[in-house]
């Protein structure tokens, strides 16, 4: 597998860290426990197109929102998560 | 009270060994050489700040720094991208040292002397690019990456800054690698055995190229 990084272009694999799922969202203070409960610990187990956080470590260091099939390995974009590279995103 | 001073080593200090290494016979396929007694500084803009860190490192250095991976050289430097909004200062004699340089982007960047942080490790001859295809995944052929390219990668699992400078004299080209110095004696192994098969030569040099 390669991911090209925007920052760096197309790299291998074991230049990337994978954090996991992008989606869960941090809940607002004063949520319920079962809030959460479900944004640390619950997460789905996506067969399909996924939205995932990966870190190009090896490289860049920058932080990538990647959206990925967990089928077949395909992505089918990459780009700077919020905060990283504060032109690109405008931050 | 007692001055305090401290002395700056290469971290290949033990490691490198001036001379010839690895097959003999022929003329050595792979020059390597230890750049001693440079001065680094990792600029990084602020954030919300990186337009105006372009434009103060337009000031200082009459170009603009590099927004992708490519080195540039200036009169007295040469400026490495790193990654998003940031670049590395390289150069000797304390043209471009720590305090002036805080000076020109008090307004904009964050800065950090990696001086005696890193070492500076200089690849050339004629299977330069058949050391570095044992250890990178970069493709490194002329029309990939031509002079003044950079990259910031991994190198046998070690973080490096891998740029290609001016080509040598006999225009043979030039890979530039900036190593952190804890991982720089170990990166120097490797690189040797990688480079035995085709003859070594060795040595070190204050002179950037
Ligand atoms: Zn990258």
């Amino acid at each position: 597998m390669r991911i090209v990084c925007p920052f760096c272009g197309e790299r291998e694999l074991g230049e990337f860290t994978y954090l996991g799922d992008a989606k869960p969202a941090r809940p607002a203070a004063g949520a319920t426990e079962n809030e959460v409960f479900d944004y640390v610990y619950l997460r789905d187990n996506v067969a399909g197109p996924m939205s995932e956080f990966w870190y190009h470590g090896g490289g860049c260091r920058a932080w990538l929102k990647i959206a990925r099939n967990t089928l077949t390995h395909e992505i089918s974009s990459v780009e700077p998560a919020a905060g990283v590279g504060a032109r690109q995103v405008g931050a | 009270m007692a001055e305090f001073s401290w002395i700056a080593r290469s971290p290949l200090e033990h490691a490198l060994v001036v001379g010839a290494c690895g097959a003999r016979g022929t003329a050595a396929g792979v020059s390597l050489t230890e750049i001693r007694n440079f001065d680094l500084i990792q600029v990084m803009a602020r954030r919300g700040k990186a337009a105006e860190l372009a434009k103060a490192a337009e000031t200082r250095f009459g170009v603009a720094a590099p927004g992708t991976p490519k080195a540039v050289r200036v009169a007295d430097a040469t400026l490495i991208w790193s990654g998003p909004d940031q670049f590395l200062v390289l150069c000797n004699g304390g043209k471009h040292a720590i305090e002036p340089l805080s000076q020109a982007f008090a307004q904009s960047g964050s800065l950090s002397d990696q001086s005696d942080a890193r070492a500076l490790i200089s690849v050339s001859g004629e299977k330069a690019r058949a050391i570095l295809a044992k250890l990178s995944s970069l493709d490194l052929h002329p029309a990939a990456f031509p002079a003044g390219t950079a990259a910031a990668t991994s190198v046998d699992h070690t973080s490096v800054n891998l740029w290609r400078g001016n080509d040598r004299p006999d225009g043979q080209a030039v890979f530039n690698l900036l190593v952190f110095a804890t991982f720089a004696e170990s990166l120097w192994h490797t690189m040797l055995d990688a480079a035995a098969e085709y003859g070594v030569d060795i040595r070190h040099s204050e002179e950037l190229g």
